[in-house]
């Protein structure tokens, strides 16, 4: 089953000329990490806030077409009380994402368990596991206000990774981590993904997601433009074209070609995924 | 200006340590620094190393325990923020914490305005910058109506308006696509150029590639490194590693002039023409 389904969604800012989202009709399923990719500006935030039911909701503008979240229609549906605690939506601003009550990290991420209802011990053990998880046990007792960017966006993921939602919904979760974080957060999304959750990450990091996502959504002005298998697509042309970029070894490849007219064929597509291939390629 | 005066160095930082009320360690300890016009400084280190607080700490965000910080000479200990606002730009790590005008052209009009500069300047530069940036559509857009890497490039625009000869940058290409992290680099490049000396915490080793060269890198608190950021980058795993294209060229043995995108794309240019 899908567990989010956007079916001809098109959505505009307030007092926007243009959409941001336009006729988007797309199929997530669990049980795997579909990435979106694009331009600034493209709409993969928005089509996440649409998805999270932030949007317009929160942020005003209009919205036509169906938006079915884990079965509930977003638009129909004023009471969200059946999707509590099955949505983690991680936005690309953290500070904004803490719960504002909460006196220690630990008690942030006890934050979504304790208001589901869950009994303490349930709490105490999913709260430490998701500290574990993302590196951040040792800052259980400190204030979440005197934390780094980096910290913050761990603690920020493991305060959803606590209630193991069905859908993620991921806004540049990578931007304030650092090397070891990075290999957190894969891990982390690829553990969710074989949980059984659906997770959608927007993210402009193309050598860290190709690894990570079994499926690629490039859009282009609010438009699905592309959708496949980045093994497939980051090894082309066609995210270029879309205006989306794409691995740094296609970029070198790219900018190399514009230096030696004609380009020599090894400088075409397909373009090398990783330094392994790209060795091979050059040497 | 005049070019026979000694330089001032735009930041020097001696001996500081900085410990958070209620912390059982130090957040900085015993930091020396002294970062010279023109220089472009990477600040490296995993998450929690002290990074933005030297960084806070050199705006007279925060005031050090012990230790004196000096920012274009002047002893920062009496000073706040704003005493440096003619002299020093400081990008937050989060937008959200520094901007708060109703449009883009407010925003990027507050400090100027506040250092008394006249409605003539502050217009010319304003509209400078926002070209700069690739901005100038959203000048009379609410900031929190622009998405959030787009707000970024407005708060880098606000830290960029009054010319400052200390730029303080946490995290500037975050969530940036290629083609806006290639824009931010270029403009401190050429900042750099003009003799600013930039700081800039970052993971994007990309970024500080092509827009930095010395390389400092915090743990816990200290400086375990102080040196070309070529030789640092991927020495340990807080710090970021090497861009990919510089790791191919490290493994190929490519003939660099440098690691910037550019050189490693000629060098490898020129290797497949030989190699047909």
């Amino acid at each position: 089953m899908s567990a989010l389904t956007l079916d001809h969604l098109t959505f505009r800012y307030a007092g926007a000329e243009v959409d941001a989202l336009h006729d988007i009709s797309l199929d997530i399923h669990a049980g795997a990490v579909t990435w979106l990719l694009g331009a600034l500006g493209a709409g993969s935030s928005t089509l996440l806030l649409v998805s999270a039911g932030l949007a317009p909701q929160h942020t005003g503008g209009t919205r036509t077409g169906r938006v079915v979240a884990l079965g509930t229609d977003l638009g129909s549906t004023p009471d969200r009380a059946p999707l509590a605690g099955r949505i983690a939506c991680v936005t690309a601003s953290p500070l904004l994402q803490l719960s504002g009550v909460a006196a220690t990290v630990w008690e942030e991420v006890a934050f979504a368990p304790a208001n589901l209802g869950w009994d303490i011990e349930r709490i105490r053990r999913a709260t430490d596991a998701a500290l574990g998880r993302l590196g951040v046990s040792a800052l259980a007792a400190r204030a979440p206000a005197t934390l780094s960017g980096g910290e913050l966006q761990r603690v920020v993921l493991a305060s959803m990774l606590v209630f193991e939602p069905e859908l993620w919904l991921l806004d540049e979760p990578a931007a304030a981590l650092d090397r070891p974080g990075r290999g957190m957060l894969a891990d982390m999304l690829r553990g969710e993904a074989r949980r059984g959750a659906a997770i959608v990450v927007a993210s402009e990091d193309a050598d860290g997601m190709a690894r990570v996502a079994e499926r690629l959504v490039v859009l282009e002005h609010g438009r699905i433009a592309i959708d496949g298998s980045p093994d497939t697509l980051l090894r082309g042309e066609a995210t270029w074209t879309a205006g989306a970029g794409g691995t740094a070894f296609a970029a070198l490849a790219r900018r190399a070609a514009t230096v030696a007219q004609p380009a020599p064929p090894l400088l075409l597509p397909p373009y090398p995924l990783d330094l392994s291939e790209a060795i091979t390629r050059w040497t | 200006m005049d070019v026979t005066a000694p330089a001032v160095p735009p930041l020097l930082l001696a001996g500081v340590s900085v410990v958070y009320a209620g912390a059982p360690t130090p957040a900085l300890r015993d930091v020396t620094l002294n970062v010279a016009p023109g220089e472009g400084v990477a600040l490296l280190g995993p998450n929690g190393a002290g990074k933005t607080t030297l960084l806070r700490t050199a705006m007279a965000l925060l005031r050090p325990t012990s230790g004196v910080v000096a920012v274009m000479g002047r002893d920062t200990r009496r000073l706040a923020p704003e005493d440096l606002a003619d002299v020093a730009g400081y990008l937050f790590q989060y937008p959200e914490a520094q901007l708060f005008e109703r449009t883009v052209r407010e925003e990027i009009a507050f400090g100027p305005r506040q250092l008394g500069w006249a409605p003539d300047r502050i217009r010319d530069a304003t509209a400078t910058v926002l070209e700069e940036l690739a901005l100038t559509p959203t000048i009379d857009t609410h900031p929190y109506d622009l998405p959030a890497p787009r707000r970024r490039l407005v708060a880098l625009a606000a830290t960029l308006v009054s010319a400052p000869r200390l730029l303080l940058l946490d995290e500037p290409t975050t969530a940036l696509d290629r083609a806006a992290r290639e824009l931010v680099a270029r403009v401190v490049t050429r900042r750099r150029a003009a003799g600013v000396a930039v700081v800039a915490v970052t993971h994007d080793a990309g970024f500080a590639t092509e827009a930095l060269d010395r390389a400092l890198v915090l743990e816990a608190g200290a400086i375990a490194a102080d040196a070309p950021l070529e030789a640092v980058l991927g020495t340990s795993a807080g710090i970021p590693a090497l861009p990919p294209h510089a790791e191919l060229a490290r493994a190929l043995h490519l003939p660099v002039r440098s690691l910037r995108l550019d050189d490693v794309a000629r060098a490898l240019s020129e290797r497949c023409r030989a190699g047909g």
